[in-house]
């Protein structure tokens, strides 16, 4: 019997103290040709990529076969399994600016690999990590420390590191979250660069963009069944389960445009705004109408300003140069804002419920409102009687939509409100703001720094360009210090 | 799970040292009055826990200093913490020059150890009781103010205030719906630690002779005068330093959770 | 450079504070106090028996007592500006002198309660911590709890009594070679390092479950390598900034323990000049205490400043 090249798992089944976790999950990965696993936060998707390491949490199990270059790898006791790692299977971390010891230079911890895992001298360690450095467009910062990379270049530099190690079998579990579309893009091509020179390559994603631009195969999960499987991108092109439809679906490029809505009677007015942040101007010379029933979109990249802009704009911040003017129809609650993160936007301590109903006290509403808005924010009653904390993140954003309308304002300005949800709950939560917006004739600010989401949602589209993230190819000179994600 | 049961084993301790203090008084001996004949007896007969060396009862000391601990524990701590944790969230609140103004104070006064400053206030008139408040409130305030005032700009700093302001709520809403529920968990806490550091402090000062001076029933004094006798009456120098241990050691679990 | 800078600045600020704060002190107490100062000073230094008005007017014009407040305010921070802290109103030495040999007593018992509190705490609490949650770590646990309960006195007396009395190892009091030295500094050490094992064990436990410790050990690197290389640096930044909280701790013990060995430092010194309302020598020994302090704490701003690059490069 030859030993076949690459992972075959068989039947893994995971279990924990709750139940099954993950059932009869099936694949074999081949180098060169990348495994994407598609799924949603809560899937089971995580636990596979565990699995295969050998790093389950605690009091989880696995049964089945997971099969290694011919080993049967979940008998193994685990010391043996920990001896794979690094030289057979090395797994990218997710928000790798976390991965990185923060007290090291970037090179060091890349070298140490060399000197350490396979006993190189330190001259050729040096030498062989500042190739790899240079492959991937990290000149210069080999002497830095993590906190002085952007998310990007933290995310080459821990590549480097599993590089360096030289397992056969790479697991990238998550490799996007955090970055924003252009990184994205980046990290993918980065991703399918190194399955190409041969290594197996495990992606592990809810970005359905990433999938597509990796190629190879996919699978599907859903509570902890795969339910689909097949080449890329003709999944994705003509997906056969209901789900994964309904999961391509929801990336914002195949969403049908909203309406446009004619602009009324001006709600806020900006004249040659102009901001500043730690010696670097975001914009200057701004002019920018926000007229009744519009919806305007700020699209740009992290770091950019687009919050900002929205925050100057609702009276939040003051700007260093021009002026803001509301409409003279606009009352002092007529403008409302959705926050990026709903946890944060809420009191911690208090039912929900109890927080509306204060609400309608203060203002003297009708406390017929709630109920009212309820069903058609599709959110049950019974959830009045949560914290914040005990609702999903999709529902407390939609609670946050409720807090705001039952003040009929005039404006919405909705601080990527959905950047943090998984692509149905997104599709979901947006389609429900601009049916509430419509109705009302409200005007919307949405600020994302996803150019597609922009496009289809908003009649106008302000573009905050230069400035931001460092090295999205990887081709500028000299690294740019930066503070995403940090 | 594992907390609650801490705390409940903290109020049993506490719960213990005060039912000892208030019912002391019940076995009717004067703490003060000597007999120098019946000087370290041991435990038994008409004195159930012995007499020291002035031939006192040591129950109706031991139980008179309890008193004395806890009152005084009690009342330092809350001249500490009320306008500690009041001034931290007027300073969080206000900011500008008030926030300022009262943080250069708070740096004034952690400029020394607390004891050193205490000792300085007692160095006034040693062996009084009001300088020993007056320095504890001194030093033990700051603790308050700084949690209070550093997690409430935390708050402050949050969506939820500025989402509470744009829904039109005023100060004082954010101050009992935002601010509040999270200053007041970490306060009581701290109420807690602060309270042992008076207690460990009156000790330490009675014991080194700056405060409560004998014949004052004080623990730490207690010890002072019996430590020359540690051989006669090894249970009479034991007992004063238990209760200080139990008392001590029952706050700190009651305060369920590490000192911020 | 600049980090290092402005931190060095707010320490001496500080030391300005400790300043103004002790002379405005030991100020007042001489205004406040019941009695006739002059009278009293003359008393102590010639002994009740001799004392006439004379001799204490004699006293008054000498210390100025007859000027305006303002101007006694004035002189006195004048005096304290030139390090003239004036002489003992017990023993008619000039403090300063006094000073010099009780902060070399303070300084060996401080250095030596410090060095044996790292030799205790912090290996105990990264044993803890590499096994969070296991029998040793619960074990510790309750250690340390017990101990942060007991006040420095306490644990003194008992160390005092066990390996002093009963077991006749080392001298109770004095000073004088090695042995004297080892029960304060023993009964100092226990307290800190009850408070420092628990601060190693929160801070190796938590970069042990750090992702970058998790990813060190995924690039291939040994358990121990990956502690070495990752974990014992990260583990150590906020040991060394707790230290600076400790030293409280420090100085507080010092002017009990002192007094409990009598050990002839400043504690020892402050609390005897307390008790004999010596006012010179309270402002001399609490200035001494509350530099030493400040000069500590200075030490550990540096160790942390060298230790982490997030506030070298701040």
């Amino acid at each position: 019997m030859t030993a076949p090249m690459g992972l075959i798992v068989e039947d893994l089944r995971i279990t924990g103290p709750e139940g099954v976790l993950m059932r009869g999950a099936g694949f074999t990965l081949r180098p060169g040709e990348p495994l994407v696993l598609l799924g949603e936060t809560g899937s089971g998707k995580s636990l596979l990529a565990q699995a295969v390491m050998g790093a389950l949490p605690p009091g989880l199990r696995a049964e089945g076969r997971i099969v290694l270059a011919g080993r049967d790898l979940l008998p193994l006791p685990p010391r043996e399994r920990r001896a794979l790692w690094g030289r057979c299977i090395a797994m990218l971390p997710q928000e790798p600016w976390a991965a990185l010891d923060p007290a090291m230079r970037a090179a060091p911890q890349v070298e140490e690999v060399d000197r350490l895992v396979h006993g190189r001298p330190a001259a050729e360690a040096r030498r062989r990590t500042a190739a790899r450095f240079r492959h991937l467009g990290l000149e210069g910062a080999g002497g830095r420390y993590p906190f002085q990379l952007s998310g990007g270049m933290n995310q080459r530099v821990a590549l480097a590191a599993t590089e360096a190690a030289g397992a056969d079998l790479l697991i990238a579990d998550e490799p996007t979250k955090g970055l924003d579309a252009d990184l994205r893009d980046t990290a993918g091509r980065l991703l399918r660069g190194e399955a190409e020179a041969g290594r197996m390559l495990l992606v592990i994603t809810h970005d359905v963009a990433l999938a597509r631009l990796l190629g190879g195969r996919a699978m599907v999960m859903l509570a902890g069944e795969v339910i689909e499987e097949g080449p890329l991108p003709d999944l994705l092109e003509a997906p056969r389960h209901d789900y994964t439809r309904r999961l391509v679906g929801a990336e914002p490029s195949r969403w049908a445009p909203w309406p446009r809505r004619a602009a009324g009677r001006m709600v806020v007015e900006a004249r040659g705004l102009g901001k500043r942040l730690g010696g670097r101007e975001l914009f200057g010379g701004l002019d920018l109408t926000v007229g009744e029933g519009e919806v305007v979109a700020i699209a740009g990249r992290s770091g950019c300003g687009k919050t900002t802009l929205g925050n100057l704009l609702l009276g939040l911040a003051r700007p260093d140069a021009g002026m803001v003017r509301q409409g003279g129809q606009v009352g002092p609650l007529g403008l409302q804002k959705l926050y990026q993160d709903p946890l944060a936007a809420f009191a911690p301590s208090q039912p929900l419920g109890q927080g509306l109903a204060e609400l309608c006290r203060r203002h003297g509403l009708a406390a017929g409102g709630v109920a009212a808005l309820l069903p058609r924010l599709r959110l049950a009653p019974a959830l009045l009687a949560r914290r914040p904390s005990e609702v999903s993140g999709g529902e407390l954003q939609r609670f946050g939509l409720l807090r705001a309308l039952l003040l009929e304002p005039a404006l919405l300005f909705a601080d990527e409100a959905t950047s943090r949800l998984d692509p149905l709950m997104q599709q979901e939560v947006m389609a429900l703001l601009g049916e509430a917006a419509a109705e009302r004739g409200t005007a919307l600010l949405v600020v994302t720094h996803e150019a597609a989401l922009a496009e289809k949602v908003a009649g106008r589209v302000v573009r905050l360009g230069a400035g931001g993230e460092a090295g999205a190819e990887g081709a500028r000179p000299a690294p740019e210090l930066a503070g995403q994600g940090i | 799970m594992r907390l609650s049961r801490k705390r409940l084993a903290g109020g049993l301790m506490l719960a213990a040292v005060a039912a000892f203090a208030l019912l002391g008084p019940l076995h009717g001996a004067d703490p003060l009055r000597q007999n120098l004949s019946d000087a370290l007896l041991p435990p038994g007969g008409a004195h159930p826990l012995g007499t020291d060396h002035l031939g006192r009862d040591l129950l109706a000391r031991l139980a008179a200093g309890a008193r004395l601990s806890f009152g005084f524990a009690l009342l330092a701590a809350l001249a500490a913490a009320v306008p500690g944790t009041l001034l931290g969230l007027l300073a969080a609140l206000s900011g500008g020059w008030t926030e300022r103004l009262l943080l250069g104070l708070a740096d004034a006064v952690q400029a020394l150890p607390a004891l050193l400053l205490v000792v300085l206030v007692t160095a006034f008139a040693p062996g009084a009781f009001l300088p020993l408040y007056l320095g504890l409130a001194l030093a033990l305030w700051v603790e308050f103010f700084r949690i209070s005032r550093n997690t409430a700009a935390g708050v402050l700093a949050r969506p939820q205030v500025e989402a509470a302001r744009l829904l039109g709520f005023g100060r004082w809403h954010i101050l009992r719906r935002h601010l509040w529920p999270e200053v007041a968990p970490l306060a009581a806490t701290l109420f807690a630690f602060a309270a042992g550091t008076a207690v460990t402090t009156i000790a330490a000062l009675a014991f080194i002779g700056v405060a409560a001076r004998p014949p004052v029933p004080e623990w730490g004094s207690m010890m002072t005068e019996l430590l020359p006798y540690h051989a006669e009456a090894p249970l009479a120098l034991l007992l004063p330093g238990m209760l200080i241990f139990l008392t001590v050691l029952g706050l700190h679990l009651l305060a369920g959770r590490e000192r911020a | 450079m600049g980090a290092l800078i402005r931190l060095l600045a707010g320490r001496a600020a500080q030391a300005v504070l400790v300043a103004l704060l002790v002379g405005t002190a030991c100020f007042l107490m001489v205004r406040l106090l019941p009695g006739d100062m002059a009278y009293r000073i003359a008393a102590s230094r010639y002994g009740y028996d001799l004392v006439d008005s004379a001799a204490a007017e004699a006293v008054r014009r000498e210390l100025g007592l007859e000027r305006p407040w303002i101007a006694q305010l004035g002189a006195w921070f004048t005096d304290l500006a030139r390090l003239d802290l004036g002489t003992s109103l017990a023993s008619g030495e000039a403090v300063t002198d006094a000073l010099a040999v009780q902060l070399g007593h303070t300084l060996l018992l401080s250095v030596a309660a410090l060095l044996l509190s790292l030799l205790i705490g912090p290996p105990l609490g990264a044993l803890a911590g590499l096994r969070a949650g296991g029998g040793w770590d619960g074990a510790l646990l309750a250690a340390s709890a017990a101990l942060r309960a007991l006040p420095a006195f306490v644990i003194g007396i008992g160390l005092m009594l066990w390996l002093g009395v009963s077991w006749d190892w080392l001298p109770v009091a004095g000073v004088g070679g090695w042995r004297e030295v080892v029960l304060p500094a023993l009964t100092l050490a226990l307290g800190l390092a009850a408070a420092s094992s628990r601060v190693t064990r929160d801070a190796v436990a938590g970069v042990v479950a750090s992702p970058f410790f998790g990813f060190a050990r995924m690039k291939g690197l040994s358990d121990a390598a990956a502690f070495r290389r990752h974990g014992a640096r990260n583990a150590a930044i906020p040991v060394v900034a707790y230290l600076g909280l400790q030293l409280v701790v420090l100085i507080e013990g010092v002017v009990v323990v002192e007094s409990l060995f009598a050990w002839p430092g400043i504690g020892h010194a402050l609390v005897h000049a307390v008790l004999g309302r010596d006012i010179p020598m309270v402002q001399g020994t609490a200035l001494a205490m509350g530099l030493l302090f400040v000069t500590l704490n200075a030490l550990t701003d540096l160790a942390c400043w060298a230790l982490d690059p997030r506030r070298r490069h701040a």
